[in-house]
């Protein structure tokens, strides 16, 4: 009776463990019926589209929520970094040189400039012992201001076409006739049906997300990265370097933050200082609702992931329901809250332990 | 630092002081930088004009003094005042608009008490949510930031309250003292018979806006320093155990810290309405929040709790005020704002760590 009652304690753990991907599959039941058009590969694929920045600067939150720290200025560096990367594709190309060379040179720098910032809150958190609050937030006002002045005379325009092409092109075309072509849009006449499969910023995102979930999971730098969020003192004690990973921790924030600029620089092909602003909730949401606890220690790439695709499939589902976009901001605030009253209900099993022993 | 305490205390006593009130100091120094370079800085209607334009961000501060001195963070009050500016605004045009017969003063009264306790809600919630079940200050104030920034900007439907009665801009800009040669001083207003197009030809002293700002933060003030309430307060962020075993109810007073914080933010977005004449919802570039922390810390509070003040964060206020309105008239970029805000915000951490606390 009793090994019965606890076996059914235990089941029902281990489901409200995974609350989120339940939530998820709800999600897509409900969107499914009362949204028109929604089981398609175009609506599909908008998700993963649209959804690239929160994913992105999701993974970002992740690493330095699991020391235990917090990143205020991803959004603000996403906007710097499309602003920077506009200005130097175009500083180049005028210069005379070819489109495919500039966009290529100028990510790379935008990708190397996109370092500082994280170098610099991390010196701060780590170095100065500033608050990760107050030192990302001092990251956020320096990067905005710089952003502002950087396109006081308006945004760079006339970026060349292959940016386009990048950011809003796919990876394979299909239609009836041409068949299957890669990276290049058939040239079919007007009207005929073109099958557009995995458009290339998701691949560009999640061959980055990718890189960093191994990172996370099967290298010394993830082990010591949750060492550090799960108990400082004895990370310092096992000989962690802590100062010097928590740098790279947020070096690597910003440099995510980079690359979610670039990729918007490619989608809307300019750049804007605010392009991030509203995304600190959405990113911050992803990794809770994917398990994570702001004290530290605690998540993992795929479900933040997960976390993202939830927050994504929710706007892109109100969307094509016509359901203003307001009601999404009181959508991921509800489900944040929930996360973590959830995750209490059903903590993880080494925390019961703790608690029993 | 790196010789004896008492060594430090002897030698340095002077400029610990310094150190400790270097956000005053700053201030000082500003003014009488910007006095030099700013064409129409020293002036008394700039400095009206300053803490006029300011009071949101003071109550701000005010609100989330009190919030970090407990340890927490409140994220929310910046929408929070919006959605409590919009409210504000559209019981006042759906009243104003309705019946012939409601005066203006009707259904500003009306608006006002209703947004009043309109916004303990946000504040309850939050409260509720961080002292019975333990989610996390900052991510319940995040969640309850989206849900207050969903409905503001549902009941605006994305666009601002307007159409509301002219007698809100007149009370929120008005005066208290007018002042011309000849006419005399009048209270409240222009003398009678004399129209709007000379009213640049009087001396206009004291804004109605520093009676409200002045009565809120004198009352926020004595309940900080002088009240158990606020030395529970303190005695919350100071340390939780001890507070608890000397018998405060931690759990309800930490309750009572989210309402007040959102009821402030609710007062800041009645201001609002007064101010602008229409219901503002809260853009995301805003930021009154996080500016409103960054005063606090520089108005020398810890996020950890147990330190700061009301006149330490109204300095801080001050301070970012100042600093945008001077570097505005001397001519630089209004975007440097932002950075300048940013390098303080580093200054007062680390002025703070160079300088702990003797006491």
């Amino acid at each position: 009776m009793k090994t019965n009652l606890l076996r059914n304690k235990n089941l029902l753990l281990e489901i409200g463990r995974r609350w989120a991907l339940i939530f998820l599959f709800a999600e897509i039941v409900f969107f499914g019926l009362s949204a028109k058009g929604f089981f398609s590969i175009r609506v599909f694929q908008m998700v993963l589209f649209f959804g690239t920045t929160v994913f992105l600067l999701g993974t970002a939150e992740l690493f330095v929520i699991i020391t235990g720290g917090i990143d205020l200025s991803v959004g603000y560096l996403m906007g710097f970094s499309s602003i920077v990367s506009t200005k130097i594709i175009f500083a180049l190309t005028e210069s005379g040189m070819g489109d495919g060379i500039s966009l290529l040179l100028g990510i790379v720098l935008t990708l190397l400039i996109g370092l500082i910032p994280g170098l610099v809150s991390g010196l701060m958190v780590a170095k100065l012992k500033v608050p990760p609050f107050i030192a990302t937030f001092a990251m956020l006002g320096i990067s905005h201001g710089v952003s502002e002045l950087l396109i006081k005379e308006g945004a760079a325009k006339n970026l060349p076409h292959l940016a386009n092409a990048i950011g809003n092109g796919y990876v394979f075309y299909w239609s009836s006739g041409v068949g299957f072509s890669m990276f290049n849009r058939p040239q079919v006449a007007r009207g005929v049906f073109v099958l557009e499969l995995i458009p290339n910023i998701v691949v560009i995102a999640f061959a980055a997300i990718g890189i960093l979930a191994f990172l996370l999971k099967r290298t010394v730098f993830g082990q010591h990265t949750y060492a550090i969020g799960g108990n400082v003192d004895s990370a310092v004690r096992s000989g962690i370097n802590v100062d010097r990973h928590l740098v790279k921790i947020y070096m690597l924030s910003s440099f995510l933050a980079a690359i979610s600029g670039i990729i918007y620089m490619l989608m809307y092909v300019t750049g804007k200082a605010d392009a991030g602003a509203s995304s600190l909730l959405d990113s911050i949401a992803a990794v809770v609702i994917g398990g994570a606890s702001l004290s530290g220690g605690k998540g993992t790439v795929w479900r933040t992931i997960l976390g993202g695709v939830i927050i994504a499939i929710l706007e892109t589902g109100m969307r094509l329901m016509g359901i203003p976009t307001f009601d999404k901001y009181i959508m991921v605030g509800i489900i944040l809250i929930s996360a973590v009253l959830i995750d209490q209900l059903f903590p993880d099993r080494t925390y019961t332990d703790k608690e029993e022993s | 630092m790196g010789s004896s305490r008492a060594d430090t205390i002897r030698g340095n006593r002077a400029f610990s002081v310094i150190a400790h009130h270097w956000a005053a100091f700053f201030l000082l120094i500003f003014i009488v930088i910007f006095s030099f370079t700013g064409k129409g800085f020293f002036r008394i209607t700039n400095f009206q004009n300053v803490i006029h334009l300011g009071v949101i961000a003071v109550l701000m501060a005010c609100a989330e003094t009190f919030v970090i001195i407990t340890g927490g963070i409140d994220l929310s009050v910046g929408f929070v005042m919006g959605f409590s500016s919009v409210t504000a605004g559209k019981i006042i045009q759906v009243m104003f608009a309705a019946g012939e017969g409601t005066p203006p003063a009707a259904a500003i009264i009306t608006a006002v008490a209703a947004v009043l306790v309109l916004s303990l809600i946000p504040g309850l919630i939050s409260g509720l949510l961080i002292a019975r079940y333990q989610v996390p200050p900052f991510i319940a104030t995040l969640g309850m930031w989206g849900i207050t920034n969903g409905i503001a900007l549902k009941i605006s439907e994305g666009f601002p309250v307007a159409m509301l009665p002219d007698v809100l801009t007149k009370i929120g800009n008005g005066y208290v003292f007018y002042f011309r040669k000849g006419t005399g001083i009048s209270l409240f207003g222009l003398p009678e018979g004399v129209g709007n197009e000379s009213i640049r030809e009087f001396t206009r002293l004291i804004p109605n806006s520093f009676l409200f700002l002045g009565i809120i933060v004198l009352i926020l003030w004595h309940l900080l320093r002088n009240t158990t309430f606020g030395q529970h307060t303190y005695a919350v962020g100071g340390n939780e155990d001890a507070a608890i075993r000397s018998g405060i109810d931690v759990k309800r007073h930490i309750v009572k810290i989210y309402v007040l914080s959102s009821f402030i933010a609710g007062l800041a977005g009645i201001f609002n309405v007064f101010q602008t004449g229409i219901g503002n919802f809260t853009p995301f570039g805003a930021m009154y929040e996080l500016f409103a922390v960054a005063a606090v810390v520089i108005g020398g509070a810890s996020l950890l709790g147990g330190k700061g003040s009301i006149i330490g964060s109204f300095v801080g206020v001050l301070l970012i005020a100042f600093l945008e309105n001077g570097l505005l008239i001397s001519g630089v970029e209004p975007f440097y704002r932002f950075i300048a805000v940013g390098l303080l915000l580093i200054i007062a951490v680390v002025i703070d760590q160079l300088f702990p606390d003797f006491l």
